[in-house]
Parts: structure tokens; sequence; C-alpha cells
């Protein structure tokens, strides 16, 4: 078991690396002057371009950049934001709380509606089973922008005393906050909820059919004792998992989200910076979230493993 | 050492992926699949001569209710909805198709050199796939066309770059099987060359996940070419496209609800139909079985 986590941690290690290059490059590979952006005008006198190009350390060669770049990012330093003229790393991790909070919510969401739709579909079966396989395919099909601007539009034509867009921090009022959150993350969750109910109920009938399943039903245990103890318990890992890898989604999804319900996250910010041509901003929020994709994918496997005897990293 | 972990996994777990989408029958998903698929590139094809309006013609009637003459109203500046929601189609299915069909190629050579070849090629290929992996698809996308600017162009390539990761991986798989078979063992002792194998005894062994991926993959680029577009980083205008409608007409959608349902529903369908084709694709080829 240590080794398994030994060997993958150093493989993350390695992505990550990678990840930060790619994060590095894709910012410096803009059209467009990195030192004109700094500045935040429009046309710089050529000498004072000169002078922030050498402040910036934008005459060194790329890979050398890059090392500074990575060494400072190692530190908490993502440099300063070109529109705000304040340190990076500080509002991207007041963002990153909210984007947390919406995500996790989400994922609760998704588990808590999966869950009952796969084991609705695995155990009743028939009609249920049906309905519930039809509903996730068409729900499959809906982008979570259209169910969050539908969402918006049916609010302000039916209930337009509500106001439901806009962001309540949770420290001045924790009941706001959650209930403000709750139709957002309604949208982000609904497609990873049909990834949830699927893998749930594919679950529950592979383990139904399994001997052991027969022998508790045979020396008289209750249905409910049986399901709870048996059936549920060897669908969780699968659960755990695809809610695990749909993180990426989770974290992509909430760009678009977060910018309708006008919601102070990342997604958000990162939308805003790109429309800015803040690139400290972008890079950090780029870096950020590969790598909690690449750690969260890290935990699964490890995860994986520990469940599950026959698996080897 | 990753993919080691995940074909592993997918060792622990293949009911998960057997039974993964709803409906049986599979040669009634490919039929209605493929229903929804003419009806969705016919509109796309023929749309001028479909609309009832030319798609960019203004007038004065801005944001007009359902009407006999304008079925689904008119948008902010007068523009007939139902017009610019058939025409929009071109647009919007011209970029996915073509970026599928640049995944579905690099995807193909890069699996196929990845899982035949191995060792060392297969590690290089592989953790470089890894890397790109490891972005969101949205953000990686949505980035990438902001620097280097949303023309048609540029979308393809991009949207083509952030889904080859996941067909190569496609691909590789069961090739890394099926290269062990008989018979291209056979093949390879009455002295076929090494490209021959390659295309007439492995390729064709392993194009079933690939046709349903593929479906898959269509279904997931028409989210990401949307999304990008009512981000405001979509095709350039005035050629109308569903994702670009959703947005320029979010801020008048209490008075004229249709002006963003409209696209909407182009948008779910289009989407619905890769989905319904990729499971009856599935169903029906037997994958993952």
């Amino acid at each position: 078991m240590k080794r398994v986590i030994l060997t993958r941690l150093a493989w993350t290690l390695g992505i990550l690396l990678g990840v930060s290059f790619v994060a590095f490059v894709l910012m410096r590979a803009l059209p467009g002057d990195f030192a004109i952006a700094a500045t935040g005008a429009q046309s710089v006198a050529p000498e004072v371009l000169e002078g922030i190009r050498r402040q910036l350390g934008l005459d060194r060669p790329l890979i050398e950049q890059y090392v500074i770049w990575l060494g400072k990012a190692l530190t908490g330093d993502f440099g300063v934001s070109f529109v705000t003229r304040q340190p990076v790393a500080g509002t991207v991790f007041d963002r990153f709380i909210v984007t947390f909070q919406l995500a996790l919510i989400a994922a609760i969401m998704s588990i808590v509606m999966g869950s009952i739709t796969g084991l609705a579909s695995a155990r009743l079966r028939g009609a249920t089973d049906w309905i519930v396989r039809m509903v996730n395919g068409v729900m499959l099909a809906v982008p979570n922008y259209i169910v969050a601007t539908l969402i918006v539009l049916l609010v302000g034509l039916y209930f337009p005393q509500f106001a439901i867009l806009g962001y309540t921090p949770f420290l001045s009022d924790p009941v706001g906050n959650i209930a403000g959150l709750l139709l957002p993350a309604l949208a982000l969750s609904l497609a990873v909820s049909v990834t949830v109910s699927e893998n749930i109920r594919a679950a529950v009938l592979e383990v139904a059919n399994q001997d052991f399943v027969m022998v508790a039903r045979a020396k008289g245990l209750r249905r409910g004792a049986v399901l709870r103890d048996y059936l549920i318990r060897n669908a969780l890992t699968p659960v755990v998992t695809a809610t695990g890898l749909k993180v990426a989604a989770l974290l992509g999804g909430s760009i678009l989200v977060e910018t309708i319900f006008a919601i102070p996250g990342m997604g958000q910010y990162l939308y805003e910076s790109i429309n800015s041509r803040d690139y400290p901003v972008i890079q950090a929020i780029i870096l950020l979230t590969a790598a909690i994709v690449v750690l969260v994918n890290m935990l699964v496997d490890i995860a994986y493993a520990r469940i599950d005897a026959r698996v080897r990293l | 050492m990753s993919d080691a972990a995940r074909e592993n996994v997918d060792i622990v777990a293949p009911a998960a992926k057997r039974r993964q989408f709803f409906l049986n029958g599979g040669h009634i998903l490919l039929g209605l699949g493929g229903v929804m698929l003419a009806i969705v590139i016919l509109t796309a094809l023929f749309a001028p001569l479909i609309a009832p309006y030319d798609a960019s013609a203004t007038s004065p009637e801005s944001l007009a209710p359902p009407s006999a003459a304008h079925w689904l109203g008119t948008d902010s500046i007068g523009r007939d909805v139902l017009s610019r929601m058939i025409v929009g189609g071109r647009t919007t299915l011209l970029i996915t198709f073509s970026a599928v069909f640049l995944a579905l190629v690099a995807g193909l050579i890069l699996g196929l050199l990845s899982g035949y070849l191995g060792g060392l090629v297969d590690e290089i290929i592989m953790r470089a796939l890894d890397i790109v992996f490891a972005f969101p698809v949205f953000l990686l996308a949505l980035t990438v066309v902001a620097a280097i600017g949303p023309t048609i162009p540029n979308l393809i390539l991009t949207i083509a770059i952030v889904y080859t990761p996941a067909m190569a991986r496609v691909v590789r798989a069961p090739v890394l099987s099926v290269k062990q078979w008989d018979h291209v063992e056979a093949a390879r002792s009455v002295g076929m060359s090494e490209t021959r194998i390659v295309l007439r005894h492995v390729l064709p062994m392993v194009a079933s996940p690939i046709l349903v991926n593929t479906s898959l993959t269509l279904a997931q680029t028409i989210f990401t070419i949307t999304a990008l577009s009512f981000l405001g980083l979509g095709p350039p205008p005035p050629d109308p496209n569903w994702g670009g409608m959703v947005s320029e007409s979010r801020q008048f959608m209490e008075l004229a609800p249709m002006t963003v349902v409209g696209p909407a529903a182009a948008i779910v369908f289009a989407t619905l139909t890769f989905i319904v084709l990729a499971n009856g694709l599935r169903e029906t080829l037997d994958v993952g079985n």
C-alpha cells in the first residue's frame, strides 16, 4: 500500500510539473505583448516598455522565466494582477472558497439525486427503471448553462419577488449563503447526477446477482438489511469514483454557472480575467484548477487500490 | 502507470460500462438516432431553403411574440427567431463535425502508434496526453480560444485539441489486446508490413468502441462550442449560431422567452441525437462486453 501511494505521488508530481509548464507557456504564447498588457494601457513608450520587460524578466530565456515563475508560484507568489494591482494569490484564494462551496453543494446534490434514482431504477425495475433511464438520457443532453439560464428565466417570469442572482458571504448570513447557492448548484449537478445514477444502478444490478447476496437472502436476512449491508456497501465504490472523476466537469461548469448567477467565484473571475487580459490571474487559476483535478484523480486511484485488493497501481 | 491503474479499474467494474445508458433495444435507438441525425443534417444543409425569412434581415417589430408570421417571434432587432435557429445550425454543426473529425484522425494516429508500438513511444505519447487531460476540457478550450481569437478555424482547431487525448485513449485500450491475437501474428508471419497489419487487421477490430466514442464526442462538442459562443467566444457575427443566440437574447428573455427557448431546444435536440446514436451503436455493436 505504501509503495502504491509513493509511486502514485511521484507520478502526480510529474504531471503537475507538466501542467505548470503548459499553464506558463499558454500565457506567453498569446498574441499581443505581455508587457503592454501589464501596463494596462493601449500604447506605451518604447523605453517604458523596455523597463517593464526587464522588471518582469521578459528579456530572459523562456525556460529561465518558467523556473523563476514556478519557484515563486510554489511559495504562493503568483505575481500582481494587471488590473487591480493586488497580489493574485489572495484574490484567487477568496474566489476559490466560493467555487469550492458551490462545487461541494453540487456534488452532494448529485450524489443524493443520483443514488435515489439509481437505487430506485435497479431495485424497482420495470416502469421506474425505464422512466429513470429515459430522464437520465435527456438530462445528459441539456447543457448546464442552459439549465441555469432556464432557471433564471422561470424564476424571473413566475417568482419575480425572489432575487436569485448574486452571492451572500457565509460569515454574514450562513443560511442565506447556502440558500443562494442551491439553484446554481442544481444547474451544475444535473449532468453529474446522471453519471452517479447510472453507475449506482449498474453496480447494484451487478452485486445483486452474486452468490453472497443470494446466501444472505437465503439465510433469512430482511430485505432492508440486504440492501444496506450488501448492495449499497458494494455499490459505493463506483459512486465515489464516478463523483471524484467528475470534479473536472464541476470546475469547468462553474465558469458558466457562476457567470450566469453572478457568483463571485473562481470560474467567473477566470472569465473576467480573460476579457481584461489579466494574464497572471489566468495563469494562477488554470494551474490551481488543473492541480485540483490531478490531486483528486490521485486520491480516487489510491482509494480504489485501498478498497479493492485486485487493483495494482 | 496511471493507465495501468485505469485499465484495472475497468476490469473491476465492467458492469458500470456495460449498462451505462438508458433503454435497451439497440436497433430502436439506432433507428431513432438515425432519423434525428437526418433531421439535424438536412435542416442544416437546406437551411436557406427552409428558413421562412433571411436570418440576418432586421425589421421594426422587435421582440414580437410568436405569431403565424413569426412562429417563434422575433429577437431584439426584429430578426425572425425560427429562421435564425434553422440557419444557426450550420455554423454550429460545421465546427462540431470538423473538430471531431480532426480529433478522430489525431486520436487514431496517436492511439494506434501508442497501443501497437508500445514501449517508449507509448510512454511518451500517453504521458503527454495525461498532461492535457489534467485540464478541464471547457477551461482549456476557453483559454486557448481567448488566446488565439475566436475565428471558425481557431475554434475547430482548439476543440479538436481538447478532445484528442480522450479519443487516443479509447483507440489505444483495445489495440493493446488485439495486437496479441492470432490473426495479427499470422499476418506478421506471412510477411505483411506493419502499416498494413495495423490498417487491415487491427483497426477493423477496434472500430466499434471508436465509433461509439465519436458519437459521444460529437454530443460533448456541441456543448463546448455552444458554451463558448454563449460566453461571447463563438464564431464571429453576423451569421447566427445557437450558443450566440441564447447569449444575445438572455437579457430580453423575460420579455420574449422564445428567443432563448428556441435555440436552447435546438442545442438539446442536436446533443440528444448523438447521445441516442451512441447508445444505439453501443447496444448493437455490443461494445463493452
